[in-house]
């Protein structure tokens, strides 16, 4: 099993957006963050690190701080002198508030969280009231009539670097009345607020220190530099016995290349990110207790759900960008090669459409039908739908204009598997069925999510994943609230509800031929669900028993597409950033303990080496990282591309670095 | 007073070269001879005559600019005429509006209002949820100043001065000093030469051609 020809496709321009601001809420242990391009993304820590929201970004909105207040509300500030407050539930923003004082620089809550300050460009800062549903002007600080008790200046820097001014970049005060600047000669300062002086300097970086953060009990402040380069300082007594503490320069990470713009500490890591687009959390070995999945350094780089959409049949393929969409058909070749042999390309791939979006607002969702003849993509403000004609050369694409007055915006799109239906989440986790035709859109139905004896009123979370069986009978939707819900689609009433297990799901699946759900979660757990019998499978019941190699739980990225064969009904395909595999249900599961055997070629297989070809896994990550695998009929399998360094080699400029002997 | 003393100087010149002309021809006289005598009247009017001309001089020039400063006043007011309509313009302009006013009846002046308002209410609908009314000065000044910060942040960044280099060295610099010292990264420009790639796409296409032909 597993020989398939290759479609190695590596034309998908993928560019993410360099990180600018973060926030840690400890109570929900989730992360906030915000990227260059206004989007906003919220990672659950506790649930394997996975990237539980995203907000999509807009034109004009830039954002220069991020704030948490409570449990569940998420306000940012910018530089066109706006506050933004989100909704969560319905990811997008709720309100903006335009503070008046011009560019806003900065932002920050009280500890209360009773009061919101923002530091404008006219010198002023602005104190709102933080009230149940909004926010509301207080008073403003004038930097003249404020009470001014210290004028602290900081000194330009070594000499050499004099010629410029040193820009304070970041300030934190802590409760013992010492004051930390971050400035851009590279030096991090302690200041005591009550007389005005100097402490100590540490000079860390020859380049700007351009992020600060303050530990919860405040003992170890964290410095990001221009340079990559990620500082602690801790507050350690420097004699042992001595009860006298200072603030010592303890560890230095170097995971990033670029500037880093944004850190923040929880816990047990320090989280930083920058202009490089990836996210690290790096574990702090003296305060992790228990070696888990806490212990390990992890790097986000990709977004963990899909951004590519397949059309089987035309071999059609559709990109998601932030901007535009864009479709491709896939090349050919016309030539037959032994295994392991890479084929000349007849046909090359051509870009058929490239489709920009309308409005301010990013695409945050977008999908084409299994026949090619209907694209769909959704911003937070509206959706679209086109038909697309596409006769061997011609293409030509329409929009429907009159589409249903009760779509609005979507969370996620998806077509039925003979393209008549078009599947719509929308707010409050409702799903509109719409049937797609040439000559109308009609409204067919809207899904409820079901109303439980504990939750009454139904699950608002938003809905990520939409799956559709292949003969159009069932349609099932997993929300933020790791809740899955079963729809029957003849019928058109809820069937049932899978039972909630804790972990996000990161992928699902419906078997064309079974109907049985394939649901994978974020901590790398798989079942298997039967639709028809409400129940688990016995296969899946016997892999939570055997468990697949614990080389397949280490794996740091969630799975973001499971696929069939239709060829072999027995074969799953699921991949995640690093490799991709294939689970044949019809073998026996090796078990944790087991030694874990590849098989490289088909043709090494020999007659004694049986047992090897019993495995159930299959693993290649020849192809990586992987943004999409996908199988196409005739035992073809598309697997796309994004090297790192064609990434690596569009980001701003880096800091020079002068080294030894170059 | 410095003229009082240039005039003075000068009468006293004037005078002084007559004495000197009439010393000159006692020069042959000894030194040792008393200075001559200078009567107190002729002093008197000599002083006098150089403050009277003092006096005037001051009051020419005063009055000089007192001149200029009026003919400058008029220029402005001058400009500031043409600037504005003329008036003859503004009155005709006001008599017609008045003209059209004037010879409503009770009754077109009714119709009239009341088609203002429902042009009014017409413009409140259209108005209503879909527009909004805003300034465009305000969101210039909003732009101007949010492209300000942010070149502000750009130049203190990646601005002159700062030690910035490319993606392609910083790469380079990896694979000079990793572990496996590699050569440097060229980055490849895939539009370079397009249209010989072209070409010599068309005439291998035809070569391939004309050699199934011949094998035929």
């Amino acid at each position: 099993m597993g020989e398939f020809k290759v479609h190695r496709v590596r034309f998908f321009d993928f560019m993410p957006s360099g990180i600018r601001c973060m926030a840690f809420n400890s109570k929900a242990d989730r992360l906030a963050l915000a990227r260059l391009d206004g989007s906003v993304e919220i990672f659950n820590f506790s649930n394997n690190y996975f990237q539980e929201k995203v907000i999509p970004g807009n034109d004009s909105r830039s954002i220069e701080a991020i704030c948490w207040v409570g449990c569940d509300r998420l306000f940012t500030a910018g530089l066109n002198g706006e506050v933004v407050e989100y909704d969560l539930e319905r990811l997008c923003p709720k309100y903006t508030l335009d503070a008046f004082g011009g560019p806003i620089w900065t932002a920050a809550c009280n500890s209360e969280e009773t009061h919101f300050a923002f530091g404008c460009e006219d010198g002023s800062v602005k104190l709102f009231e933080i009230l149940p549903d909004k926010i509301q002007f207080e008073r403003n600080l004038d930097r003249q009539k404020g009470h001014s008790v210290q004028r602290i200046l900081v000194d330009r820097g070594p000499a050499g670097t004099r010629n410029k001014d040193c820009v304070v970049w970041n300030v934190a005060f802590l409760s013992d009345y010492t004051i930390v600047s971050g400035d851009s000669a590279g030096k991090v300062q302690l200041w005591d607020a009550n007389k005005g002086t100097l402490i100590k300097t540490h000079l860390v970086s020859k380049w700007d220190v351009l992020s600060l953060s303050v530990s919860e009990n405040e003992d170890s402040i964290v410095a990001g530099t221009s340079e990559g380069t990620v500082v602690q300082f801790q507050l350690l007594s420097p004699k042992i016995g001595d009860t006298e503490t200072q603030w010592v320069r303890t560890r230095t990470f170097k995971h990033h290349t670029h500037d880093v713009r944004a850190v923040t500490e929880t816990r047990t890591a320090v989280v930083s990110g920058g202009l490089d687009t990836q996210l690290v959390i790096c574990p702090l070995m003296d305060k992790v207790e228990v070696k888990s999945s806490e212990s390990v350094l992890r790097k986000v780089i990709f977004p963990h759900r899909s951004l590519v959409s397949c059309a089987k049949k035309p071999s059609l393929l559709l990109f998601q960008f932030p901007d535009q969409l864009e479709l491709w058909r896939l090349g050919g070749t016309d030539t037959i090669g032994k295994p392991g042999e890479s084929l000349p390309v007849t046909r090359k791939p051509e870009k058929l459409l490239q489709l920009k979006r309308k409005g301010d607002d990013h695409i945050c969702c977008s999908t084409i039908s299994e026949c090619g003849h209907w694209i769909a993509y959704s911003t937070v403000s509206s959706i679209r739908l086109y038909q697309l004609q596409c006769d061997n050369n011609n293409i030509s694409i329409t929009k429907v204009s009159k589409l249903p007055k009760v779509l609005r915006s979507a969370h996620q799109l998806q077509f039925s598997a003979d393209s008549s239906k078009l599947f719509v989440a929308s707010e409050q986790a409702t799903i509109h069925v719409i049937s797609v035709s040439r000559s109308e859109c009609k409204h067919v139905h809207t899904f409820k999510p079901k109303s439980d004896v504990f939750l009454p009123t139904g699950s608002s979370a938003p809905v990520h994943l939409l799956a559709a069986s292949a003969d159009g009978q069932w349609l099932t939707s997993a929300n933020r609230h790791c809740e899955i819900n079963v729809y029957n689609l003849k019928k058109l009433k809820h069937h049932c509800m899978v039972p909630v297990y804790n972990s996000l799901p990161s992928a699902m699946a419906i078997h064309p031929e079974t109907n049985n759900l394939l649901v994978t979660h974020a901590d790398q757990q798989m079942f298997e669900f039967g639709i028809v019998d409400k129940q688990y499978t016995d296969w899946s019941r016997k892999l939570q028993k055997e468990g697949l190699h614990r080389c397949r739980l280490k794996w740091g990225t969630p799975v973001t597409h499971i696929t069939f064969n239709p060829q072999a009904p027995s074969q799953v395909i699921l991949h995640d950033m690093h490799m991709f595999c294939i689970i044949d249900q019809s073998l026996p599961l090796d078990g944790l303990k087991a030694q874990f055997y590849s098989q490289l070629t088909p043709k090494d297989t020999s007659e004694t080496d049986k047992p090897r070809k019993n495995n159930a896994l299959k693993i290649c990550n020849k192809y990586q990282p992987l943004l999409h695998v996908n199988l196409l009929e005739d035992d073809w399998l598309v697997v796309v591309e994004r090297p790192l360094i064609d990434i690596h080699s569009q980001l701003p400029a880096p800091v020079r670095q002068k080294k030894f002997g170059t | 007073m410095a003229t009082k003393r240039r005039g003075g100087l000068g009468a006293r010149r004037k005078g002084n070269m007559e004495v000197k002309a009439v010393v000159d021809l006692g020069a042959d006289s000894s030194d040792d001879d008393v200075p001559e005598e200078v009567t107190f009247e002729k002093a008197k009017a000599d002083a006098v005559r150089s403050m009277r001309n003092a006096l005037e001089t001051v009051k020419r020039d005063k009055e000089l600019l007192k001149e200029k400063r009026r003919k400058r006043q008029e220029l402005f007011q001058q400009q500031k005429k043409r600037k504005l309509l003329s008036e003859d313009m503004l009155v005709e302009i006001e008599s017609a509006y008045t003209k059209k006013g004037k010879p409503l009846d009770s009754e077109e002046q009714e119709k009239e209002e009341s088609e203002e308002d429902s042009e009014e209410e017409v413009v409140n609908a259209r108005l209503k949820e879909s527009y909004k009314a805003v300034r465009l000065k305000d969101q210039i000044d909003a732009n101007t100043r949010q492209e300000s910060a942010s070149d502000f942040i750009r130049s203190r960044l990646y601005g002159p001065g700062t030690n910035r280099t490319t993606t392609n060295q910083m790469l380079s610099l990896k694979n000079k000093t990793g572990n496996n010292k590699t050569a440097a990264v060229q980055f490849v420009n895939k539009n370079w030469g397009s249209e010989n790639k072209g070409k010599a796409e068309k005439f291998k296409k035809r070569w391939v051609h004309s050699l199934t032909v011949v094998a035929n």
